[in-house]
């Protein structure tokens, strides 16, 4: 055991090593500590890597759960319909960006100067994004994207809903 | 030598089992290697690791999973990178699992860093653990004959 532990401590110092030495000389370098938004943040807007001029405003989850008190605003799930199926936010619609085609009726039943929040998973999932411009192009006005999205949401133990 | 011992530690299934868990590492990391920014986002996702770690590890994981699955096939050092290796399945196990737990569908970050790869945590994880079965059986088999460097370990 003693022999695979020192082993195991060269190997892992030889590719660190490596590692660094390689990340220095080559062209797809990153920085060697991240500049990550931290989630705990009620108050930090996460904005995707792919946001973009022209995009609707994102928000944070403070903003999203003040805007959800407001009787006027209507929460789009942009999961797909087994995600929003296991919880969602309370009261939020679901229209799975992937299959919109299908929501198409559902969609163009909501008033275009109706205020929206759209949200996904979370960090990983550009769903939210993708549907606000969809949204944005059909002339949709009062977008808003809360990137933070579900996750975050449910770490709050703010207001869901169970089942469709 | 018995019947388990046979099995245990066959000269031609460890043999095997090392190439395959060789060449699966050397494949997942190549992807990763090339686009550790990709790689660290995907970490970042897993919502696991304090954020000024998350960099070091997107830059330093790849490295160790071609070199333990370089040192694996050609039977150099094989001890310590199966060790290497079976603790970085189990990480990845962990790691799954947490996420899995939280309901969360994330991109695994196994073998590519694209985001059109996205599996099921359960497959994932169902894959991950036949994976550990084979870095287990690695582990134990003590055939040294396809060894370019012989240890006594």
């Amino acid at each position: 055991m003693l022999i695979r532990i020192r082993q195991a401590v060269i190997i892992t110092l030889f590719a660190t090593v490596l590692a660094i030495i390689v990340n220095i000389a080559s062209g797809s370098r990153i920085p060697f500590v991240g500049d990550w938004p931290s989630i705990s943040g009620s108050d930090s807007v996460a904005v995707p890597p792919s946001a973009a001029e022209g995009d609707p405003p994102f928000v944070s989850l403070d903003e999203a759960a003040a805007r959800y008190q407001s009787p006027g605003t209507l929460f789009i799930d942009a999961r797909d319909t087994e995600d929003y199926a296991v919880a969602h936010i309370r009261n939020a619609i679901n229209i799975p960006y992937d299959y919109i085609d299908d929501f198409r009726d559902q969609l163009m039943s909501i008033p275009l100067k109706q205020e929206l929040v759209i949200y996904c998973s979370g960090t990983e999932c550009e769903l939210s994004l993708f549907l606000g411009r969809e949204m944005q192009d059909i002339g949709y006005q009062k977008i808003f994207i809360f990137y933070g999205g579900w996750r975050e949401w449910e770490r709050a133990g703010l207001p869901m809903d169970k089942g469709i | 030598m018995s019947g388990k011992d046979k099995f245990l530690h066959n000269d031609y299934l460890g043999l095997i089992v090392r190439l395959f868990i060789g060449i699966v590492f050397i494949y997942a990391s190549i992807d990763k290697i090339v686009a550790p920014a990709q790689f660290a986002r995907i970490i970042y996702n897993y919502h696991i690791l304090p954020g000024n770690l998350i960099n070091l590890l997107a830059i330093v994981l790849p490295w160790i999973e071609i070199i333990c699955g370089i040192l694996l096939i050609a039977g150099i050092y094989k001890e310590g990178s199966i060790l290497i290796i079976n603790a970085m399945v189990l990480v990845f196990i962990i790691a799954i699992s947490i996420n899995l737990y939280r309901g969360i569908n994330l991109e695994c970050g196994c073998f590519s860093v694209s985001s059109k790869a996205k599996e099921s945590a359960v497959e994932l994880l169902l894959r991950d653990i036949g994976l550990l079965i084979l870095c287990i059986y690695a582990w134990f088999n003590r055939s040294r004959r396809f060894d370019l460097v012989k240890s006594k370990a």
